[in-house]
């Protein structure tokens, strides 16, 4: 490849990237992946965030309810305290000051507060207890435990200690009632004494632990996610892992949240980080708080952004191709172009129009190529064109002639025959003479079939024989297959001549020419062999030399006959020579029948049309 | 030049193909990430569970949440009765049949299970005690109450309270019982200098009324007694009844080790002074756990693990945190009931 060496200068790695293509594609594949590639991660963090968004609204809006949920539930059950507190019977039964009014009062409540514990299972205890020490217990089926002192219990104190209000306790076990130790949250009251405004005793409710509990297990969101409940001074009121974390075994962040009662907050927990979300009562003082891993919560959203990790895999898939398609469809004419401009550059001159599709510029490249290319064609086809004109003209000058010195000889020895009044053989010469004439003059034609040829041959040895006497003698035995075949002219006269005049004229004794024609297999053999004095193997290895011209033959030399029988039939065909010093010399024409058929059946075309 | 076009053309190709592959093993690693934990497979042999019977049922529910917590599908075979060691057995081979990843189990008998459960072990399965454990070192892991600490602590507690001339006696539970061994070793070296005041030891057998009984002999024996310590529920609650009994509650201060309605009755009475708690919700919950840690092969030179204990004094019993651990169960539950019989 004649481009090899220039493209050897560079190395791999600067042709690589020098190249159009790569130009094109890098630089394309590189932005692609850098738009995708910040795509992804903008819908990602943007999912993540509407992810995130999402899941605090609903935490919020669940909290909200819950919240509602508890703040109806507690309003419900003051209902029903209130109902108790403020009924003519606790006046009496506390307050009265006889003592069988102050026992009716007392079945009274007792039968009320049986009504209630019968109505609402979620309600453990209701009763009354005053500062004497006096009380009144699920109707009168329970005690007072004397070991704990009233002055101790906070619910208690609290509750006298407050105007009209209530207080809810934290979740706790209630300890004030003998055998009791439920778990449970604590409304309590102060009654107060309408005649001394004091309040001197307390209505409690004891609500069912799990009544709370329940309540926030029901609306346990995700997995990992849990909501607890702490009342006004942290402390929990409950929480789904409330014995890990008395046990020692966890800890939840409740004393480093703020607590906001519409607040959001992250605390860490070794090495996890997790998303706090407070909605605080107003009515309990209670905040209720949802704790949730952060990397669950995004769960949703990573699933979102392997998703998104794909659409961009496959757009920079769809992106390279295309982008690989642009750059080949730039690119493609022009290496078309460059392979039809080495294939040029090689040598190869023949037209061969490129066609290429591409951008107005490629096209207009390759058609001033093409352009290019089709003049050169022309013009090599006219040098072509020229010079085989030149080389018929040339040999149609040298056919048309004479020798003049054979011409002359010839007439010389007519002249001498007429003197000597052999009218016979002046009759013979001259009309082998004339056919030889008219033979080198009637036919334009390159080729003559060979029947012909021998026919100009023998005249041309008749008139030889004739001068050279009795020195010359000749045979001609062609084989009846081949004398339609065709053959170059001027082939075996020049052959025959040199014969003659190189071979048999410097014999001292009679000279013998013998030519044999015959076909093998495709080939038409003609052989004009020659008794003379032959040729040394210097003379021999010579004889296709361009200089070696024959001057008797019209300068029609052996050069000049192998190379047109070459020319004409191939390389593999023409003439071979034979010889040996003292002994003579053997010519073989060797000429194809099938390409003489060919070029006859073309004539016949030509004569045709 | 149409081979090496080719050439190009599959470099051209290597580029997207290498960034795919990249993108995918990115996803493909996060995904494999998520997916740590295992869903391992345990089962737990408690020595008994029954609704009256706080400490098991407190292990069990323990247990029960680390495996919800973790992710584990865990299996309770739980005898219905203490001594039922039969009913143990049985259920041991069911679950070495079952071919667990481990099996959790707090043995009855110190001896009877040593062969079958070295026949697990040598099915490949680990075995895990819990609470108690068995003669033979079967075992991958112990989580239990650590006797001696506990016993540590309370004794130096007690010495708070003690004076050089100071009496004390103390009520075992079974002589010669690896606790009781355990508990008094650490009672006495917690008492430190006040060892020597440390009159006598007596066991009941853990019956109530073998302790009662024991106490009063010993108040009358005594007459200057000011401190007795019980070593575990029947051992404290029996001692301080008799002390109540006798009158002598303001002289003797009464310790004590495990929790029920009536040792937080007492207390509240004033007759106990203070109880060493054990930790049965983190014994069953840290035995998961732990199991967890030890198939993980994240902390497997660890042999022991001790659940920790729990002082509690009487001014302490409805604290927040105290609450949960001495009342674990919320409602009116069995537990209650059950112990109603002991009153009075």
């Amino acid at each position: 490849m004649a481009s090899g060496g220039k493209r050897g200068r560079f190395s791999f790695l600067s042709e690589k990237f020098s190249s159009i293509r790569m130009e094109i594609l890098l630089p394309f594949s590189i932005l692609m992946l850098t738009a995708i590639a910040a795509m992804a991660l903008i819908s990602t963090v943007y999912t993540k965030e509407a992810v995130y968004d999402n899941a605090r609204n609903y935490t919020g809006r669940l909290l909200s309810q819950l919240n509602k949920d508890i703040d109806s539930y507690i309003s419900y059950m003051e209902n029903i305290s209130v109902m108790i507190r403020d009924s003519e019977d606790v006046q009496t039964w506390l307050f009265g000051e006889d003592e069988e009014k102050r026992e009716q009062a007392g079945s009274a409540i007792s039968a009320q507060m049986e009504t209630v514990l019968r109505s609402r299972p979620d309600i453990y205890n209701i009763g009354i207890i005053a500062d004497s020490g006096k009380s009144l217990i699920n109707g009168r089926t329970d005690l007072l435990n004397q070991n704990v002192q009233l002055s101790e219990v906070s619910w208690y104190r609290e509750a006298l200690e407050e105007e009209d209000g209530f207080q809810i306790s934290s979740s706790h076990v209630q300890n004030m009632i003998r055998d009791g130790y439920q778990w449970v949250i604590t409304l309590s009251t102060a009654v107060r004494n309408r005649n001394d405004l004091q309040q001197k005793a307390v209505v409690f409710i004891d609500l069912n632990y799990s009544s709370i509990s329940d309540l926030c297990e029901n609306n346990r969101l995700e997995s990992q996610e849990y909501v607890f409940i702490l009342d006004a001074d942290r402390r929990i009121i409950y929480h789904p892992r409330q014995q890990l974390l008395y046990g020692g075994l966890r800890t939840e962040h409740t004393s480093d949240l703020t607590l906001d009662p519409e607040g959001e907050e992250l605390a860490g927990d070794d090495g996890k980080t997790l998303l706090y979300i407070s909605r605080s009562s107003e009515k309990t003082g209670w905040t209720v708080v949802s704790a949730a891993v952060t990397k669950e919560m995004l769960g949703k959203s990573s699933q979102a952004g392997i998703i998104y990790l794909l659409a961009a895999v496959v757009l920079i898939v769809v992106g390279v191709t295309v982008s690989n398609a642009i750059s080949k469809r730039i690119t493609q004419p022009m290496q078309t172009l460059g392979t039809a401009m080495e294939r040029m550059q090689s040598g190869d001159l023949q037209r061969h129009p490129v066609t290429v599709e591409g951008s107005r510029e490629i096209t207009l490249l390759s058609d001033s190529f093409n352009q290019m290319s089709e003049r050169i064609d022309s013009l090599v086809q006219q040098n072509q064109r020229e010079q085989e004109e030149k080389r018929k003209m040339q040999l149609r000058a040298l056919q048309s002639q004479i020798n003049p010195h054979f011409l002359y000889n010839t007439l010389d020895s007519i002249i001498w025959m007429a003197e000597s009044g052999k009218n016979e053989e002046v009759v013979k010469m001259t009309a082998a003479l004339a056919r030889l004439l008219r033979q080198n003059i009637s036919n334009e034609e390159e080729e003559a079939a060979i029947e012909q040829e021998i026919l100009a041959a023998q005249s041309y040895l008749t008139i030889q024989k004739m001068r050279y006497q009795d020195k010359l003698e000749y045979e001609i035995n062609i084989a009846s297959d081949i004398k339609q075949e065709r053959i170059l002219k001027m082939v075996l006269q020049p052959i025959i001549e040199n014969a003659i005049y190189h071979g048999l004229k410097y014999k001292e004794s009679r000279g013998f020419l013998n030519i044999n024609g015959y076909r093998i297999a495709d080939e038409v053999i003609i052989e004009i062999q020659d008794n003379g004095v032959g040729m040394d193997e210097e003379t021999l290895a010579h004889i296709f030399e361009e200089h070696k011209v024959n001057y008797h033959s019209n300068g029609v030399g052996v050069y000049n006959v192998q190379k047109r029988l070459q020319l004409t039939y191939g390389a593999e065909y023409g003439l071979v020579y034979e010889s040996r010093k003292n002994v003579g010399t053997c010519v073989t024409v060797r000429i194809p029948v099938v390409r003489s058929e060919q070029i006859r059946k073309e004539l016949s075309e030509e004569e045709g049309a | 030049m149409k081979k090496r076009t080719e050439n190009r053309k599959k470099r051209y190709l290597l580029f997207p193909l290498l960034l795919i592959l990249a993108l995918l093993a990115l996803s493909l690693y996060e995904k494999k990430s998520d997916r740590s934990k295992e869903n391992y497979s345990m089962i737990y042999i408690p020595k008994v569970e029954d609704e009256a019977n706080d400490f098991w049922e407190t292990l069990i529910q323990g247990a029960v949440m680390a495996a919800e917590d973790y992710g584990v599908d865990l299996q309770i075979l739980a005898p219905d009765s203490e001594t039922n060691l039969e009913q143990q057995e049985s259920y041991l081979k069911e679950a070495i049949a079952m071919a667990p990843d481990a099996i959790l189990i707090s043995p009855q008998s110190v001896t009877e299970s040593n062969a079958l459960l070295k026949q697990a072990k040598d099915a490949g399965i680990h075995v895990i005690f819990i609470d108690s454990y068995v003669s033979e070192p079967v075992q991958d892991l112990i989580i239990a109450t650590d006797n001696v600490v506990m016993g540590e602590e309370l004794g130096a507690y007690a010495a708070t309270f003690l004076e050089e001339d100071s009496e004390i006696v103390m009520v075992g539970h079974v002589q010669n019982s690896s606790t009781a061994i355990e508990r008094e070793q650490g009672i006495r070296s917690g008492l430190g200098s006040f060892e020597k005041n440390v009159r006598e030891t007596v066991f009941c057998g853990s019956q109530f009324s073998v302790a009662y009984d024991q106490t009063t002999e010993l108040l009358k024996k005594y007459p200057d007694l000011d401190m007795v310590i019980g070593m575990n529920e029947y051992s404290t609650v029996g001692a301080a009844r008799a002390v109540r009994d006798m009158g002598r509650q303001s002289e003797v201060m009464v310790l004590g080790i495990d929790n029920s309605l009536e040792t937080i009755q007492l207390m509240e009475e004033g007759v106990i002074r203070a109880i060493m708690l054990q930790m049965p919700f983190n014994m069953g919950y840290l035995g998961v756990e732990e199991t967890i840690h030890l198939l993980n092969r994240e902390k497997i030179d660890v042999k022991y693990i001790n659940s920790g204990t729990k002082l509690i004094e009487t001014k302490d019993i409805y604290t927040e945190e105290n609450q949960k651990l001495l009342f674990p169960f919320s409602g009116k539950g069995s537990f209650f009931v059950n112990f109603q019989p002991f009153f009075g």
